[in-house]
């Protein structure tokens, strides 16, 4: 049987959002807090929102970032400046406005009454995080949220409000927490604790590897992809993935039938790693 | 004020405006909707048809350069049925003008897609795709080729007599004027110009091509001057329409267009970074119609 769609949650619209704090993170992370513009749709976890890199002009695509957090007054981005673009961004000047398009796509789904593990590496922690914080809406009953990253200082465990019910990490240098990959430790976490889904954002193996754990211990598992976007919106079909539909063999795209997808509904031995 | 007019006509069929969404850029319409008016342009040219639904390329699909973008999209479509049951009926329940962008792999395929399209209402007019760069089957990149130009139009235009019929013609040839003569010859009511530009770009880490079918379609900003060219060539060629395409992301290129020839415009690739681009093309276009106006000043 295929696995259902999710479907958006918010109308997206385009906005122009000041950059009200940039707080450098460790290595290439970098957080941005940007000023919430008059009526941006309220997000959900999952969401995201297409950014035009500055200068005008200078860049032709938009970057599609997870939102991390949104309040009243901001919404905040965890990035890794991976080339000239978040290279760009990170050069951004506070007060000076960004160009984005938001919300945008799917998003992990509430799931009342049930305990829910996370699985988180590197900037994959922003909509966990997100879920995180909003668990006080009653999105679910539990929810326990593993980060992984190389270091210590990669964790940005002073920075963060780790609010939800508990937080577990993973190091691969053992500098803090589990002494290997999260993956691993949510293997033994699901063995010995109780848990009713797994959500998951991360590297591409990562995802792959935690699909493979939930499958194997039976459980629901959500997943949110990233891939390079040209419209942000469904309509090029840049950014598809190989998927499950009803007549078989499917592509959805990552940016309006995802970035969050039910782990069953995608095509994994054909999915390539991000 | 009364709002000037601007419409348009090319062949049979009269556009409100002259400002159309290229093919590929806002699929079929409703993608965008949240954003965009499409009931105040010229028309949309929806993402291009073939009769069956084709999966399109392997991944990565598009790929950005300073100027522009690279795609190898492939062609990507839910096939001609889908279409005729889901996505027309939608543009036209919501007033939105559409040209059906189609392509095929042979005259036998194009003329069924006429014949069944023949038999619709809903839409302003066809856009015969005979320029994609991304796809294998040779049918589909016989643009080139003028014989077979002017055979497909005319199988297209004998069975749509009533509706406005565009020809997508490549920049990938050495006269463009001649393939553009030989869709006139076939009974096109316009040339849309350009396609995308064949480019490649490599990999240094691998030293192979970014794209799993190594070459790409070059579009965005960097394009505008080859577009321009080839529209002026092409406006001398022929004496039906021309709808200029390619790098258009600002009210000036729109207009640079018009001097070169052309009777109306699409946006492309610049949409997505700016979608109410096309909306202030028509607004800027409504309070100059001179600029309208084909040939230098």
């Amino acid at each position: 049987m295929t696995a259902p769609r999710l479907a958006a949650t918010a109308v997206p619209g385009r906005f122009e959002a000041p950059l009200v704090e940039r707080v450098d993170l460790s290595g290439r992370y970098f957080l941005m807090v940007l000023g919430r513009p008059l009526g941006f749709p309220e997000p959900s976890p999952g969401a995201f929102v297409h950014i035009l890199p500055p200068p005008s002009g200078r860049f032709f695509l938009r970057r599609p970032l997870s939102i991390l957090d949104c309040d009243e007054r901001s919404i905040s981005l965890v990035i890794v400046e991976k080339g000239p673009g978040t290279r760009a961004l990170r050069r951004l000047s506070i007060g000076e406005s960004l160009d984005l398009i938001g919300p945008l796509g799917t998003s992990f789904p509430p799931l009342p009454g049930r305990r829910i593990l996370a699985i988180a590496g590197g900037v994959g922690l922003a909509p966990l995080y997100f879920y995180g914080k909003r668990r006080a809406a009653g999105a679910c009953s539990g929810y326990r949220l593993l980060y992984g990253a190389r270091t210590r200082d990669d964790l940005f465990l002073d920075r963060f409000e780790w609010s939800c019910d508990n937080a577990g990490f993973a190091t691969d240098d053992g500098s803090h927490g589990f002494a290997g990959n999260v993956v691993e430790m949510a293997k033994r976490e699901i063995e010995g604790g109780e848990y009713d889904a797994v959500f998951s954002c991360g590297p591409g193996p990562m995802l792959r590897a935690a699909a493979d754990l939930a499958r194997s211990a039976g459980l629901p598992h959500y997943v949110s992809l990233e891939n390079r976007m040209g419209c942000g919106m469904g309509a090029c079909r840049s950014c598809v993935v190989p998927t499950i539909g009803v007549n078989g063999e499917a592509r959805e795209t990552v940016c309006r039938d995802g970035p969050v997808f039910d782990a069953d509904r995608l095509a994994w031995d054909k999915l390539p790693d991000v | 004020m009364k709002p000037r007019d601007i419409s348009v006509r090319i062949g049979p069929e009269v556009f409100q405006n002259p400002v159309f969404i290229a093919s590929g850029i806002c699929g079929y319409g409703d993608e965008f909707e949240s954003l965009v008016d499409m009931r105040r342009l010229g028309a949309i040219v929806t993402k291009t048809i073939t009769l069956r639904p084709r999966a399109g390329n392997p991944p990565p699909r598009i790929h950005e350069l300073p100027t522009g973008a690279l795609n190898s999209i492939g062609l990507e479509n839910v096939g001609f049925d889908a279409y005729l049951e889901e996505k027309l009926p939608a543009l036209r329940e919501k007033g939105v003008p559409a040209v059906v962008s189609i392509a095929a792999e042979s005259a036998a395929e194009f003329e069924t897609i006429a014949d069944r399209l023949g038999e619709r209402e809903g839409f302003k007019g066809v856009e015969i795709n005979l320029s994609c760069p991304n796809v294998n089957e040779e049918a589909l990149d016989h643009g080139r080729n003028p014989a077979f130009v002017e055979k497909i139009t005319r199988v297209v235009k004998d069975r749509l007599p009533s509706k406005a019929v565009l020809v997508k013609i490549t920049p990938n040839v050495t006269d463009i004027g001649a393939v553009a003569r030989a869709a006139e010859a076939g009974g096109a009511d316009g040339i849309s110009a350009i396609n995308t530009v064949l480019g490649v770009d490599f990999d240094l880490d691998t030293g192979r091509p970014i794209f799993y079918r190594g070459s790409g379609g070059y579009s965005g900003p960097g394009i505008l001057p080859i577009a321009l060219q080839k529209v002026w060539e092409v406006a001398r060629a022929v004496s039906i329409a021309v709808v200029g395409i390619g790098g258009i992301s600002s009210v000036d290129d729109a207009r640079k267009f018009f001097i070169a020839g052309a009777s109306a415009v699409q946006v492309g690739t610049a949409f997505w970074q700016d979608p109410e681009l096309p909306e202030r093309i028509v607004d800027a276009f409504a309070d100059h119609p001179e600029w309208m106006r084909k040939g230098p000043y």
